[in-house]
Formats: structure tokens, sequence, C-alpha cells
């Protein structure tokens, strides 16, 4: 084993590798941060040149594409409310708010050594835990998908803000709007047009939820700040703040690596899924949606964290977990290498040279990461009045050039309206983006295992992993309903003794 | 002004997931005849979530009501009213509406390039602050087109010519 790995380093010490890995690393975070551009896009566009590389040097410039991608899209979320990709959308929730308080570099900063940390675990467990876990996964059929997506949705508690009712239907909408299009059995639903059919894109929903909201409200009610640009505070993270985040980033790391290695999940439910349990234990709980920095930590770690993950079940049994595994396990097959159990027994060079390599893309991800947020931060200086229809701008052309349809366009402007009215209305529209992302895989999972099943709800309850995720279900839901109880008994009371 | 927020949320939640539950699902969420196995059908899910989004609706009405007509009778100012009373914000934002609407229907024909400059330059002009004159002129135009050449030489996106200027060239063309 030791030769071989001694082998593998010197195999992954090279040049090309490096210069692969840097560009990659580089290339990723510039197209993260990008508002429409994602990790599909830049490890797609890259594919054909990793025709003229060796097997190893074209998945580490795939891998660290992927992974610069998916800290990238934090950069937008952070200075300018637009997350870059999905699973950057949760950290929008507290860096929007830290950047317009004068403090996007410090939230930058935050967003950074929690991603380096979540892709260094994440890195580490596909190392040493990729066959284990990769079993673990296989064991995650669609009932136990269905538990733990209903699970993943009692976060809409934590994140409803100041009425959970609101929250609740504000969810209902996401989960709605999830369902337009065909379903899993060819119906079309809510197909009001053409375009329709084919469902709405979840990028554009995103970006006119988040983006174009802040826009309206400007040209509506031009606020008298509109000409000034965004305070520039103290960017450095001291060590306290660092302290008081370690237990959410470890912990966002921990269920980025697991929740990556089963596939179909993905960064963005891993992100949701770690923001909502670090505001379930933190004692600044209160606090997160208003800036706290422990909330970009409990996302970044998390999605960054699957990142590394999402390798474990495509190389230990050859199973792409989402669409950029997919487009890699199509580079391992131009190079002659399969992924899968033989993989391991065959090219085990290449494996450990590869697991090397991908150690080494931490590294380089916090010194681009370092570099590019500091010319980003840049942005936080331009006057809303300019910045804020550049940024329409940008996204309109971001997200024509996913599908070039302009149907995703029209997508973008009317969720931009929809956002101004539930901001004029109170409604919180994080519950609705975790709704409307997690929406599908709960359905299909529920109506794939009930059709398993021939209706029989039994199977929802036949393994430990569901019977797991029902008890943690049924007893935040008790939590939350008692919550809300006693806040009603004491918002009661005070009238009472106010009226008096 | 929470209070009053609570029950028009309310009531636009009521209203929308009414209209969706009723009006909505039977025509556009076809059941088909038949479904492979036991498969719960295509409507089954909207159903239940239209159910949910309008027992909630209804339920920010009865919790917003009681203390909406407590703040009236204190003579607070509901929220309806200041949006209503307010014909300058509801005008900007009709006009943010128009320009949206016209940049869909509008980007076809003169295409994406034309367009996006309008429609940046517009938005400019919206925002009612024109410190930096020469700034937003050379962004409106420079900012699409340095974007327009980013997305076709890097991701290769087709972007609309417009229908009014190829036809002229065609039409020019075909005279020549």
């Amino acid at each position: 084993m030791w030769n071989e790995l001694l082998y593998a380093f010197q195999e992954v010490a090279t040049l090309p590798n490096f210069l692969a890995m840097f560009a990659g690393i580089w290339g990723g975070v510039i197209i993260g941060a990008i508002p429409g551009m994602t990790g599909t896009m830049a490890v797609t566009l890259a594919l054909p040149f990793t025709f003229y590389l060796s097997p190893v040097t074209s998945i580490l410039l795939l891998v660290a594409l992927y992974k610069g991608s998916t800290y990238g899209g934090s950069i937008s979320a952070i200075l300018i409310k637009t997350p870059g990709t999905a699973s950057a959308a949760c950290t929008v929730l507290d860096g929007y708010p830290l950047a317009r308080a004068g403090k996007g570099g410090k939230a930058l900063n935050m967003a950074l050594i929690s991603s380096c940390i979540g892709d260094f675990i994440s890195n580490i467990s596909l190392f040493f835990l990729a066959i284990p876990l990769a079993t673990f996964a296989l064991r995650v059929g669609p009932p136990e998908f269905f538990m733990l997506m209903a699970f993943s949705l009692t976060i809409v508690a934590s994140i409803s803000g100041r009425s959970l009712v609101l929250g609740i239907i504000s969810a209902c909408l996401g989960l709605l709007l999830a369902t337009v299009g065909e379903d899993m059995y060819g119906s079309f639903r809510f197909a009001l047009s053409e375009d329709m059919k084919s469902g709405l894109g979840m990028v554009p929903v995103l970006i006119g939820l988040f983006a174009l909201p802040e826009l309206i409200k400007m040209i509506v009610f031009r606020p008298e700040d509109n000409a000034a640009a965004m305070k520039l505070g103290d960017n450095r993270l001291t060590l306290a703040e660092f302290r008081g985040s370690i237990k959410s980033i470890c912990r966002g790391s921990i269920i980025g690596v697991i929740l990556g290695a089963i596939p179909g999940i993905g960064p963005s439910t891993a992100a949701f899924f770690s923001y909502s349990e670090a505001r379930r234990t933190s004692k600044n709980g209160d606090k997160f949606g208003e800036g706290e920095l422990e909330g970009i930590a409990a996302s970044e770690s998390a999605n960054n964290g699957a990142c590394g993950a999402t390798m474990i079940p495509l190389l230990a049994l050859g199973v792409p977990g989402d669409v950029i595994t997919g487009v890699m396990l199509g580079a391992f097959m131009i190079h002659g290498l399969t992924p899968g159990p033989l993989l391991f027994q065959n090219n085990l060079g290449d494996v450990y040279a590869l697991f090397i390599g991908i150690l080494f893309s931490s590294v380089f991800l916090f010194v681009a990461g370092k570099a590019t947020a500091g010319a980003f931060t840049k942005i936080s200086r331009i006057p809303q009045t300019l910045l804020l229809p550049c940024i329409l701008i940008l996204c309109v052309y971001g997200i024509y050039s996913i599908g070039a349809s302009p149907f995703d366009v029209t997508v973008l402007l009317v969720m931009g309206v929809v956002g101004f009215v539930m901001m004029l209305l109170n409604i919180p529209a994080a519950p609705f983006l975790i709704a409307f992302i997690l929406g599908p895989m709960f359905e299909d999972n529920m109506r794939r295992s009930l059709a398993i099943s021939r209706g029989d709800l039994g199977v929802f309850f036949q393994s430990w992993i569901s019977w797991g995720f029902f008890a943690l279900t049924i007893l935040f839901v008790t939590l939350t309903i008692r919550r809300e109880w006693k806040k009603w008994r004491s918002n009661r009371n005070a009238d009472t003794a106010s009226a008096s | 002004m929470n209070q009053n927020r609570d029950f028009y949320a309310g009531l636009v939640a009521t209203v929308f997931f009414a209209v969706i539950l009723f009006v909505l699902i039977p025509i556009y969420v076809k059941v088909p005849s038949f479904i492979p196995g036991f498969a719960p059908p295509p409507d089954m899910w909207p159903r239940v979530v239209a159910v949910i989004g309008l027992v909630m609706g209804v339920l920010a009405l009865v919790l917003a009501f009681p203390k909406m007509r407590e703040a009236s009778r204190d003579r607070v100012e509901g929220f309806g009213n200041r949006i209503l009373g307010n014909k300058t914000h509801l005008m900007r934002f009709a006009g943010i509406l128009i320009v949206f609407v016209a940049f869909v229907y509008g980007m076809p024909l003169i295409g994406f390039v034309p367009a996006t400059v309008l429609l940046l330059g517009v938005l400019f002009i919206m925002t009612g602050n024109f410190e930096r004159k020469f700034w937003m002129i050379g962004l409106a135009v420079i900012f699409p087109v340095l974007l327009y050449l980013l997305f076709t030489e890097v991701t290769h996106t087709p972007f609309p010519k417009g229908k009014l200027l190829s036809a002229n060239i065609s039409h020019l063309t075909t005279l020549i």
C-alpha cells in the first residue's frame, strides 16, 4: 500500500496536475460567482479539453472546477444577494445582511474558511470511508429518501422568521410551483403554455426570488441611501468568531459528507439541512437570518463537504450521484477507466493519485478563494443605483445562456415580481426556496415508494434509517408546536395585561 | 402594521390556493385513465399542498383579524391604505411591470442585445438618481455588449438577433 501511495504522490506532484487544479479552482470560482452559470456548465464546458490530458489530470481539473464553482456561488450570494449556484441559496440568508452591515469581507472569509474545512473533511472521508459510505448510500431507497426529505422540510419552521403560518404558506407556494411540468408518469401539471410543460428551471426561480425584489424595491420606494455604496468595515475574521462557528463547521462538513454520498441529494439539501441544525442548536439561533456568521459557516461547510462526497458512490460503485458526477463518469470512460469496485483492483495507483490530488485542491481553493474574494469585495463600493440594474442584466444573460430559452428569462422576471409582492406582505422567501428544491424529491419518492408497495404505507417503516428520520421529524414537529403555543399564550397574556 | 400585513397575506393566500384547488387543478392537472401499479394520481400532491395552503391562509386571516380590529380602533393606518394611498409607488410598480412585459415581447423583435441595452437604460432612469449620468450611459451600452461577447465566445449561446432587424437585412439583400 505504501509503495502505491508513494507512486501516486509522484504521479500527482507534476506541473500539469498543479496547473490543471489551479486553473480549475480559479475558473470554477469565477464561473460560480456569475449568476446563472453553474458548476454543471463549467464541468461540461471543460470536458472537451480533457481529451488531450492524462486521466488523473482530467479528473482533477473537473473536480477542481466543481469545488471552485460551489464556493464561487457564495461570493455573489453574500455581496449581491444573488446565489451563483443553488447550493449557495442558504448563504444568502445571513451573508447579504452582513454585507449590508459593512461586513462583506468578514462573511466572505467565513465562507471561504468553512468551505475549505468542509472540502478537506470531505476529501479525507473519500480517502478512508469511500467503501463503507457507498454501501450505506446504497441502502437508502425511495422510502428512506422520502423520510429524509420529510425531515428536511421541517427546516421550514426554523427559517420562517416572525410567523410560522406565513412560512408554511410560503413553503406551499414553493411546493406547488415545483409541480409545474411533467410528472414521473408523464402527466402534465399546470402546463398553461407549451414552455411550462418542461417545468420551471431552478436557477431562474432562485435568482428571481432573491435578486430582483431588491431592484424593484429600490425603484418603487427610492430609499435615500440608494446612491451610497455599502459600508466597508473590518473584514478580518477574528479567532473568537471562528471558534464560535467551529462546531457548526464540523457538523456541516459531516452532514455534507453523508448526504453527498447518497446519490441524488446534492449540496443544496446538505446546506439547508446543516443550516437548520446549526440554527436549532446554536445559542445565537434567534439571530440567524439577520447576519450571523455561524449561518454562513453551516451552509458553506455542508455544500463543499458534499462536493467531494459525491465522488464516493461514483468511485466505489460507479453510480453518479448528480449531473456533474455523470459528466465525470463520461470523462473516466473516455480515458478507459471504469469506476466501480474493479477500479480499486485494477487501477489502485490512479485512485490514490486522484485522492491525493483532491486533497491538494483544498489548499488551492483557499489560495484562489482568498485572492478572488479580495477583488470581489470591491463590488460593495458600487452604488446600488448602478449595481442593481447591472445585476439584472447579468442574470438575464446568465439565465438565457443555460438553455437559450426566452421562457427562462420570463420566469426570472415573473419571480422577481412575485418575490417583491411576498416582501411587501412579509411572507418569507426562504421556505419557498427550500420547498421548491426539496418538493420534487419528496413527491417522487413518496409516489415511487407507494407504487413499489402497492399502496401499503408500511413501506415507510421497514428500515431503521426510515424510523430514525421519522422519529426526528415527529420530535421536531412536536417541539415546534410547543414553541408556537407558548409564544401565542405569552402574546395573549401581554395583550390582556396591556388592555387592563 | 404587521397585523395588517398578515391579514392581507392571509387574504391573498386564501384566494390564491382556492383558485388553484377549485379552478386550476381540475382544468390543468389531468388524471390519466391508466396508472401503472399502485401509484397516487398526479393531482394528489398538488391537492394536498393547495389544501394545506388554503387552511394556512384562513388561519393567517383568523389570527390577524382581532388584532387588526383592535389596531383600527386605535386608528393605525392600514398597509393596504398605505400602498393604495401612495399613487407614486403604484405608478412606479406599474412602470416596472410595463418595462418587463415590453422586454419579454420586444426582445424577439429587436434582438437580445438592443433589448438589454434599452432595459438597462430604462432601469437606470427609473432609479431616479442622475448623479452619475455618464456612468449610466456608458454602462447601459457597454455592459450588455461585453456580456454578449463573453457568453457568445465562452458558452456559444445563440442570442436572438431580432426578427425586425433580420427581416430588414434580408429585405435589403433581396432588393440589391
